[in-house]
């Protein structure tokens, strides 16, 4: 069974479509990337999945649940972090820890307390008196030491130090290695890079691409850089790639597709040196987004 | 182009600046305080002259209000108030001084450390000007809010048709409270580690100031203890009754020396903490947590317990008035106007705490209200985001802040019976205890019809719920009111649902009013929780 699927999930609020027919399905133990820039779609994505709002056409469902209909039940196996921490100013982060385990159940408590350790929370501190990155930790580890069967991550890591990060990635490694499913949404596109098996790419409102990074890169363009021995030649017009000047004797590709009439352009003219780069997570995710129309850009 | 030329007294621009801009800050409350003191201060004679004509009244009314120490209570010590303007001077000496301390309390700490704590302070500071170019700008801008009030006041007793000079030192008994509490925020804002601290601190000195005057002027022999306070200091300066204008030296002494402590202070102080290290970290204490509603019990305590003790004072004080209201102190036609609303004469016991009850109702009506507006708020802040993505059931969330709502409610209404009877039974009015329990309780159904209501607009319309909510309750009280002393015909005036409560004690418990009551009100509750389930969060 999917840990996640949603069926042409939509949301309109007012005149504005948030989110278009949503097809996802994010199988059990995966760790699932969700790309976007702000506005995107993809906290309306997950206030659908956990039924804080109502679908206007589709569904959501967690491990089977309906997500609307029986939220509670749905939550049963779900924790979930904010992008923004909502707590409750007068208690402190010992206390909301508590507060939140005692509403869930399950709470791992020598998990917990190892994931203060590792986050260098400090229990003692009220909420109001904490910076935004420390609330954030009081939700990740509130989350984390549940170890729920889903983690509904939504840009966990605003406001975290560079030192959080790494042990929040830490973290999600771990628990993908114990089987857990974690659905991240992020913009932090190395982030995503580093812990997801599988990413989805969302342009308002629609999912515009989907895939594992392999796959994702074999669509996009790579990059090819070629010193030539002498002057560079002028080749012929090729079926899906692109040439640039770079220096005197040197050009660059941008191939889409095979490289194959490329090489065999290139028969005859004697190569220095030749490199060949995949593209990052970054280049795919701006080719979603600089082509100007949103539907069927690939 | 204002172009400041170096060392041409650039501090005196910025001090101009900050100052006007301080003042404006608090334009809104500074205008809503002035229009208080206006009206109050102008109604007092004129509601004098209206009410008592002649000599003959007036003496009858002194010599049976002088004594009496629920007034005393409220209103300090009187002098000559057979007269209008010793009338006037009792009425506005205790009230306006304390409404007066408040303002400078409010003004000062605002002015000084609401600023900082919302980070402009620090702006300024990394700018040209100096931390006492900014101590000054603020006592400028608060100073200038006191002096607004005493001009308000002032205009008041003036169109009031009493004598300018004595009116304009009058007010400036009132104005000196203000400017002591000035003082103490001012000090209260340097020691404080925060505004909420700061307010905190302040707000208790001030209590202790009003307790202090209060024992001053009703217990015998400790009449000694007004020097101690601000509010006895305004008491002493003795307007229209014998002037002591030496004392005046008191608050002007002491509020220049709390100014002067609160600069030195300023100047050596970190920006953004105070003396008093801050209380930002606590151990643990799990109780109250195991529940949403628990843990909003939790973090309403304070407020509860405020709204319990106020509503308790205020019962107890009138309870000790309701045995001295004879015809003579109130004019006939107020009487007239008061039984239409069915209490009665407000001159026996019952006949007044009927009436002080209908009040008391309306207050817990509001009480309940801000509980359900409670809850709403912790959807527009959010927070039940994250509760309800929990496995927390959105309709026992909503339900139990309800029942708390609810409970609270009960709890206050009956504390108010008890109260009031506690007061009249030590004044020696015949009333009992399980009467007033009644009215206590009589209280809750017309709380929980518009608890239901309330509950029922927040789940229709959470953003506009609140307004709608306080809107239909001022609607419904006012339509009693007018409704009632304009003799509207029954069924029209059946329209409030303040007509279905009985006004006990003078009258008997409306069993079917109340059930009915009752009944709609969990009606509304159920359809609320049931709408509540089907849309979407809101949040700011």
């Amino acid at each position: 069974m999917d840990a996640i699927r949603t069926r042409g999930l939509s949301k309109r609020y007012g005149e504005s479509l948030a989110l278009d027919g949503l097809d996802l399905a994010v199988g059990e133990g995966e760790v699932y990337g969700y790309l976007g820039p702000n506005g995107a779609g993809k906290t309306t994505t997950i206030r659908l999945l956990l039924g804080l709002h109502r679908p206007t056409s589709g569904r959501a469902e967690l491990f089977g649940i309906d997500a609307w209909a029986d939220p509670v039940s749905a939550h049963a196996r779900v924790a979930y972090v904010a992008g923004e921490p909502y707590l409750w100013p007068s208690l402190t982060s010992a206390e909301t820890l508590e507060f939140l385990a005692r509403l869930r159940g399950g709470t791992d408590i020598g998990y917990r307390d190892e994931l203060v350790e590792r986050f260098q929370l400090d229990l003692r501190k009220k909420v109001r008196a904490l910076s935004k990155g420390n609330r954030q930790k009081v939700q990740l580890v509130a989350a984390l030491a549940t170890r729920a069967d889903l983690l509904l991550l939504d840009e966990p890591t605003s406001g975290l130090d560079p030192l959080m990060e790494m042990v929040f990635r830490t973290c999600v490694l771990d628990a993908k290695e114990r089987g857990q499913t974690v659905f991240l949404s992020s913009h932090i596109l190395s982030e995503v890079e580093a812990v997801c098996d599988r990413v989805g790419i969302l342009r308002t409102g629609r999912l515009v691409d989907q895939g594992t990074l392999q796959e994702l890169r074999h669509l996009a363009a790579q990059t090819v850089d070629i010193t030539f021995a002498g002057p560079a030649p002028r080749l012929p017009d090729l079926p899906g790639i692109r040439v640039a000047s770079a220096g005197p004797n040197a050009l660059r590709f941008e191939v889409s597709g095979s490289i194959d009439p490329l090489l065999a352009a290139l028969d005859g003219h004697p190569v220095a040196s030749l490199t060949s780069r995949e593209p990052s997570l970054e280049e795919i995710f701006l080719h979603h987004y600089e082509s100007s129309d949103g539907v069927g850009d690939r | 182009m204002a172009t400041v030329e170096v060392g041409t007294r650039p501090s005196y621009v910025a001090l101009r600046a900050l100052a006007r801009r301080a003042f404006a800050d608090a334009r809104v409350r500074t205008a809503a305080f002035a229009y208080l003191f206006a009206l109050y201060s102008f109604i007092q004679p004129v509601g004098y002259r209206h009410a008592y004509p002649d000599a003959a009244h007036r003496a009858a009314f002194a010599h049976s209000f002088a004594e009496n120490v629920g007034l005393r209570l409220l209103y300090g010590a009187p002098h000559r108030v057979e007269t209008v303007d010793g009338y006037t001077a009792w009425r506005v000496g205790g009230t306006l001084a304390i409404a007066a301390a408040i303002f400078g309390l409010l003004a000062s700490v605002r002015a000084l450390r609401g600023e900082e704590d919302a980070g402009r302070t620090e702006l300024v500071l990394s700018g040209i000007v100096g931390r006492r170019t900014l101590s000054t700008a603020a006592a400028v801008a608060i100073g200038g809010g006191i002096f607004t009030l005493w001009i308000a006041e002032l205009a008041g007793f003036v169109v009031g048709g009493l004598p300018v000079a004595g009116s304009a030192y009058l007010a400036l008994a009132t104005a000196s409270a203000a400017m002591v509490c000035a003082g103490v925020g001012a000090v209260a804002s340097q020691l404080a580690p925060n505004r909420r601290v700061a307010l905190e601190l302040g707000g208790a000195l001030v209590g202790l100031f009003f307790l202090l005057r209060v024992v001053a002027d009703t217990t015998s022999g400790a009449g000694w203890l007004r020097w101690l306070t601000p509010l006895g200091w305004a008491e002493e300066l003795r307007p229209f009754s014998g002037l002591q204008p030496l004392v005046l030296l008191l608050p002007l002494g002491v509020s220049v020396l709390l100014l002067a402590c609160s600069a030195l202070i300023a100047a050596r102080r970190d920006i953004g903490a105070g003396l008093l290290p801050e209380r930002d970290a606590a151990d643990p204490s799990l109780h109250l947590l195991s529940s949403p509603a628990a843990q909003a019990l939790r973090s309403s305590r304070g407020a509860l317990i405020a709204w319990t003790g106020c509503v308790a004072i205020f019962a107890f004080i009138l309870g000790t008035i309701s045995n001295s209201i004879s015809s003579a102190d109130v004019s006939a036609g107020v009487r007239k106007q008061i039984a239409k609303l069915g209490v009665g004469s407000i001159a026996t016991p019952t006949g007044y705490l009927a009436f002080v009850f209908f009040l008391v109702t309306l207050s817990i009506v509001v009480f309940a209200c801000t509980q359900v507006g409670a809850a709403r708020d912790e959807e527009i802040s959010r927070r039940l985001e994250t509760l309800l993505a929990l496995p927390v059931d959105r309709r026992r969330w909503l339900g139990g802040r309800l029942v708390l709502a609810a409970v609270a409610a009960t709890v206050i209404a009956l504390t108010a019976g008890v109260f009031a009877w506690a007061g009249a039974a030590s004044s020696g009015a015949s009333v009992s205890l399980p009467r007033m329990l009644e009215a206590g309780a009589n209280a809750v159904p017309i709380t929980l019809l518009f608890a239901g209501i309330a509950a029922l607009a927040y789940a229709l319309a959470p953003r506009a719920g609140s307004g709608i909510t306080y809107g239909l309750v001022a609607v419904a009280f006012v339509w009693q009111l007018v409704g009632s002393l304009v003799s509207a015909s029954g069924w029209l005036l059946g329209l409030t649902p303040f007509a279905h409560s009985a006004l006990v004690p003078a009258q008997p418990f409306d069993a079917v009013g109340a059930a009915v009551m009752v009944a709609v009100g969990a009606a509304a509750a159920i359809a609320a929780l049931l709408l509540f389930e089907r849309r979407d969060l809101v949040g700011d």
